[in-house]
């Protein structure tokens, strides 16, 4: 009998400690969205009168900013993906005997802090007269981009067998061709979920995007942050943080209905590196 | 027509076959060349000539422009500065200890349990999408010194009487950070033990092993890359955050992160802060490359 018991306690045990750190990781923001529905940051347990004034106040400079995000995301994301697919074949296949030293180089600003990669930005840009405009902080993002797209492709052409492009090849189709018709059917799938990647990572960057944003280019995160610092905490702030908490949960969405939820777990994809 | 000359012939045949593979294959390799320029010219561009002239000019004097190491030493000798690095790393030590101790049973679980997995996973990842603001917006509204819900609610059990003003000191930063810790390490430690052949502990469980010693005798030392990994992240991450150590600022800087900044965009010590900017990356950059080569180390051992 005493081992049942104790199996009893050690469920419970789990139970108590799981229940506990999803609560803990999940009860923070779930105050985001209560107070966003209260419009006050004071909030309380009366859910009578919720209602969307705080989205309502959220003024202009805020969804221009939002809206300024979503472009450069979008462009840093294809563009990487442009760049990154013909390294990556050319890495893959080429057998060239500085492979390690070429794709290390384009990795390099993984490594390197984003918060010391944005100074040294805002150095170079103040030269050559790149701070604090839309040109400028889309190079950052994509200098970003590019290290996460090329990991991405890297791995995915490393999955995909030479053969199917030398059998191409045999049957009398150029490289081009094979590529075409063979490579890129067999990557799409892979690129979209890369791109979906790049694209949610671009649009949380802050950090590296902090120093050389300015009043007129500034993404939602880095304006979030100045906005919390010249006034405190606001109820329309905070309305714009749910949004935010509402693109994750869609990414997620998404993710999990295309991929499955197994993708999630592993460092398929980290917020740094 | 003797041997020899079709030797010769031969031999000739060969020379032009195998000058010609060679061409070929230096045409190749010259396409591939081409291919992978754009990515290299442009992380050339953003990332490698940035960071040069970010090391030229922290080893520049600031007024006339001539070589010195002044800024180095200024910054290696500051007592102030060494306390705040010394704050900034033992926070991040801390927390990531405390992150992976935490998140370590939550991820075999996930590991272990499809079921859960499938429900847990993707509800706890959503903090790891979110730029860390609002996290910090998050942590203010929980534990703000009068308005926040923890406090609130330990004033309204009788517990603590008034406000409370622990958010907005080093434990605010480090609960911050822990929370986003446990999102990380969770995910990444869940990944590495999913692919731990779990057949292995049962076999020593069967051999008489209780789960518990079979986890830490089995099942740990397999899952230890990822566990590195983990907290190489998570460390050069705190180390390096900028937002919400402003945010949850007290009066004294926790961060070296803020005296980089402070001296870079109030005080006008443009180079002290290019300086400081380059050891910060240092120390960074150590961290990454130490834990991979544990982490090859530990490949070739096993």
């Amino acid at each position: 009998m005493p081992r049942g018991l104790l199996r009893v306690f050690a469920n419970l045990g789990w139970t108590v400690y799981v229940v506990a750190i999803v609560t803990w990781l999940l009860f923070p923001l779930s105050l985001i969205l209560l107070s966003s529905f209260q419009g006050t940051i004071s909030i309380t347990t009366d859910v009578s009168n919720l209602n969307v004034s705080a989205y309502e106040a959220i003024p202009d400079r805020y969804w221009n900013s939002l809206w300024f995000t979503v472009q450069i995301s979008v462009v840093a994301t294809v563009t990487a993906l442009l760049v990154s697919v013909p390294a990556a074949w050319a890495m893959v296949r080429g057998k060239l005997a500085e492979r390690r030293f070429l794709s290390n180089v384009v990795l390099l600003p993984d490594v390197v802090p984003h918060i010391i990669l944005g100074i040294a930005l805002l150095t170079l840009y103040l030269q050559i007269g790149l701070a604090r405009t839309w040109l400028g902080m889309l190079l950052a993002m994509l200098s970003l981009s590019l290290a996460m797209g090329l990991r991405f492709t890297e791995a995915l052409l490393e999955g995909l067998p030479e053969e199917y492009e030398l059998a191409a090849e045999t049957m009398g189709a150029n490289k081009l061709q094979a590529l075409v018709l063979i490579l890129m059917p067999l990557m799409a799938p892979g690129l979209a979920t890369a791109a979906l990647f790049i694209f949610i990572s671009n649009m949380v960057t802050f950090e590296l995007l902090f120093f050389i944003s300015g009043p007129n280019a500034s993404p939602i995160a880095v304006r979030l942050f100045s906005d919390i610092i010249d006034r405190g905490i606001m109820p329309h702030s905070v309305a714009m943080a749910s949004i935010m908490i509402y693109i994750s949960i869609a990414f997620y969405v998404i993710v999990a209905l295309t991929l499955g939820p197994k993708y999630l777990a592993g460092s398929t994809v980290s917020r740094k590196g | 027509m003797t041997t020899d000359s079709g030797k010769t012939m031969a031999v000739g045949a060969a020379t032009a076959i195998s000058d010609l593979t060679r061409k070929r294959r230096r045409r190749r390799e010259m396409l591939y060349r081409l291919c992978a320029l754009p990515a290299i010219l442009t992380t050339v561009c953003i990332t490698l000539v940035p960071m040069g002239l970010l090391l030229w000019l922290s080893l520049q004097d600031q007024r006339d422009g001539g070589f010195s190491l002044r800024y180095y030493i200024a910054t290696l000798t500051d007592p102030f500065f060494l306390r705040t690095l010394g704050t900034t790393l033992s926070i991040a030590l801390g927390v990531t200890v405390t992150s992976i101790i935490l998140a370590m049973p939550l991820a075999y679980l996930l590991a272990r349990k499809t079921l859960l997995r499938n429900v847990i996973m993707p509800v706890i990842s959503v903090p790891r999408m979110l730029p860390f603001v609002v996290v910090g917006y998050a942590m203010i509204l929980l534990m703000a010194p009068v308005t926040g819900v923890l406090i609130q609610a330990l004033n309204a059990l009788g517990i603590v009487d008034g406000p409370i003003f622990f958010l907005f000191d080093w434990p605010g930063q480090a609960i911050a950070f822990g929370y986003s810790g446990i999102v990380v390490a969770t995910a990444v430690l869940s990944g590495v033990l999913m692919s731990v052949d779990r057949q292995l502990e049962q076999a020593a469980v069967s051999m008489g092993a209780s789960p518990l010693r079979a986890f830490r005798e089995i099942t740990l030392p397999l899952a230890v890359p990822g566990i590195i990994a983990a907290s190489a992240l998570i460390f050069t991450t705190i180390i390096t955050a900028y937002s919400v150590p402003v945010i949850l600022n007290g009066r004294v800087p926790y961060m070296i992160s803020i005296i980089i900044a402070s001296n870079l965009l109030t005080l006008q010590q443009h180079h002290l802060a290019y300086a400081q900017a380059i050891i910060v990356t240092v120390i960074a950059i150590s961290v990454t490359v130490a834990a991979q080569l544990v982490l090859v180390r530990y490949g070739r051992r096993s």
